[in-house]
């Protein structure tokens, strides 16, 4: 089981990492894009690492606090998202203290279904939802932690290397179209290694 | 690339207090001053209209908040859509009770954002439509006409709507007026050098000194052709004739044109393409009303230009024609 205190060293160490990933996000985006992911996650997960959090808080507030951070700190597509999901998580974990590994994969499941309507998206566009959703799929039946991370870290960089030669089909990068084969989907980049950067914590 | 900026991250934030200082008809609003509203506030029972988009195309989007125009605007750091929280301040401030049209253009963050917005701010009883921008006639298709970009064209449906609202129609009236204005409206644009993002370490695109791209979105997306650069007459007759074969059906022999620099592009060399443009138009039968020349729409120091034709008929042309005034915009 998580506890809001292990959502926050989540966020501590996502922005830990962020130090060293912000110029390789930069840089992955620049190359069909404005070059700002990586500046941008690095503000969000920096105000999400500053959000005071308790042990034994209610599980639905941190996580809509966090929501509402994000929501606040960027405005960007990508961040957006991200918002999305956690209001998900936010909103299946409201009155709660902890969070079974068994419900992470339905809930991740419900947070992609809610990003693809945010977004106006499918599955196969070439986006953050696609690895995610991969993901979803990949850590059911995960009874605990470690196994979860173990299988979202495996599927989430297998997922990043099935699409790289795929062309976008969304958003400013579906514009380039062939030129996108062969590019890691900046957002899709981020989650993987964030995933890695967060695993350790449990 | 040289900029005059104190600090990059402040780069938005002290544009936006220099912007109210000088124009006193506007005033910053929301809890991250990342509302711009008119300063005097909303009239009761008007329908309010909000625009909103990232930062970089002054005078786009808050230099059209004002009397026949826009009441908010909402605005994010530069080429980021405005996040969420800046979206509600802006519907609410622009809310008096007879609902809120939200005008923007078609981009995914902003469409995400405004559409949280509103499902957010429907809880509280306000009623908001939106209308999309989508008058980049490059970014996709005809088919695909629900995919393209809003860019400069939408300035005629801040106007149009704007005037609407002014005179007291209902919401859905504002919202016909203002979808029939997108729809009436085609752009495209040229570029001959990009621009650079504050704090980014390079140019948001690379282009040679001698070329130019033709169809370039305003935050440097891929055109149709790149090539060596070709006289303005030449430049301005493609971009005519491609802008012409897309004229809406139906539609009759009088537009509006909006010759516009993207930043860098200075007026001598928009009316050298507007000279040639209206003569291409006579040309073709078509009869200019109330043209635009000048920087409306810009994406910093980009160097380029764009054309926007809007395909008029009489409703569009009265309302395009009623009184209106902003920092950068005036008529009657």
């Amino acid at each position: 089981m998580i506890g809001a205190s292990e959502l926050q060293r989540a966020a501590v160490r996502a922005h830990a990492a962020m130090a060293n990933l912000e110029q390789e996000l930069n840089a992955a985006d620049a190359k069909l894009g404005d070059g700002d992911t990586g500046g941008m996650l690095a503000r969000v997960v920096e105000r999400l690492a500053s959000v005071e959090v308790n042990d034994g808080d209610d599980l639905g507030k941190t996580f809509g606090t966090y929501a509402r951070v994000a929501a606040a700190t960027t405005g960007s597509s990508l961040g957006t998202l991200f918002a999305t999901a956690l209001l998900v998580f936010g909103n299946v974990t409201r009155g709660r203290t902890t969070l079974d590994a068994s419900e992470f994969g339905p809930i991740l499941g419900e947070a992609c279904d809610a990003m693809l309507k945010r977004g106006q998206s499918q599955l196969g566009d070439k986006t953050v939802i696609d690895v995610i959703d991969a993901v979803s799929k990949a850590v059911l039946g995960k009874a605990d932690w470690l196994a979860l991370a173990a299988a979202a870290r495996e599927q989430s960089s297998a997922t990043l290397n099935l699409f790289r030669d795929l062309p976008c089909k969304i958003g400013r990068a579906r514009m380039f179209g062939d030129k996108s084969r062969g590019l890691d989907d900046p957002g899709m980049l981020a989650f993987v290694r964030l995933v890695d950067a967060v695993s350790p914590a449990y | 690339m040289k900029k005059l900026v104190n600090r990059a991250c402040d780069y938005v934030d002290e544009m936006l207090e220099g912007l109210v200082l000088a124009h006193p008809s506007l005033a910053l609003d929301g809890e991250a001053k990342r509302v711009v509203r008119r300063a005097q506030g909303m009239r009761a029972g008007k329908v309010g209209i909000v625009s909103g988009g990232g930062s970089g195309h002054l005078p786009l989007f808050t230099g059209y908040v004002g009397r026949g125009l826009l009441d908010t605007c909402s605005i994010g750091n530069v080429f980021e859509g405005p996040n969420v929280a800046s979206c509600m301040e802006a519907i609410k401030l622009a809310s008096s009770g007879a609902g809120v049209l939200l005008l923007y253009g078609n981009y995914g963050g902003d469409r995400m954002n405004f559409d949280m917005a509103s499902e957010m701010l429907k809880l509280d009883g306000i009623e908001t439509r939106t209308v999309l921008g989508t008058d980049d006639i490059a970014s996709a298709a005809p088919q695909d006409i629900q995919k393209r970009r809003g860019v400069a064209g939408i300035v005629y449906a801040y106007k149009v709507a704007g005037a609407a609202a002014e005179v007291g129609d209902d919401l859905a009236e504002v919202a016909r007026v203002a979808q029939k204005a997108v729809d009436a409206t085609r752009t495209i644009g040229i570029a001959l050098a990009a621009c650079q993002v504050p704090g980014a370490d390079k140019p948001t695109f690379a282009i040679d000194d001698n070329e130019i791209e033709m169809g370039i979105g305003i935050h440097g997306e891929p055109g149709i052709w790149r090539d060596t650069l070709r006289p303005a007459d030449a430049v301005a007759g493609e971009m005519i004739e491609r802008l012409l074969a897309e004229k809406p059906t139906g539609s009759g022999n009088r537009v509006s044109i909006l010759v516009n620099s993207l930043g860098a592009t200075p007026l001598e060399e928009l009316f050298i393409l507007y000279r040639k443009v209206a003569s291409l138009l006579k040309e073709r039968g078509l009869e200019i009303v109330q043209p635009l020349v000048g920087p409306y729409v810009t994406s910093m120091e980009m160097a380029g230009a764009s054309i926007s034709v809007c395909f008029l008929d009489g409703e569009l042309e009265r309302l395009l024609a009623a009184p209106a005034e902003c920092p950068f915009w005036r008529v009657g």
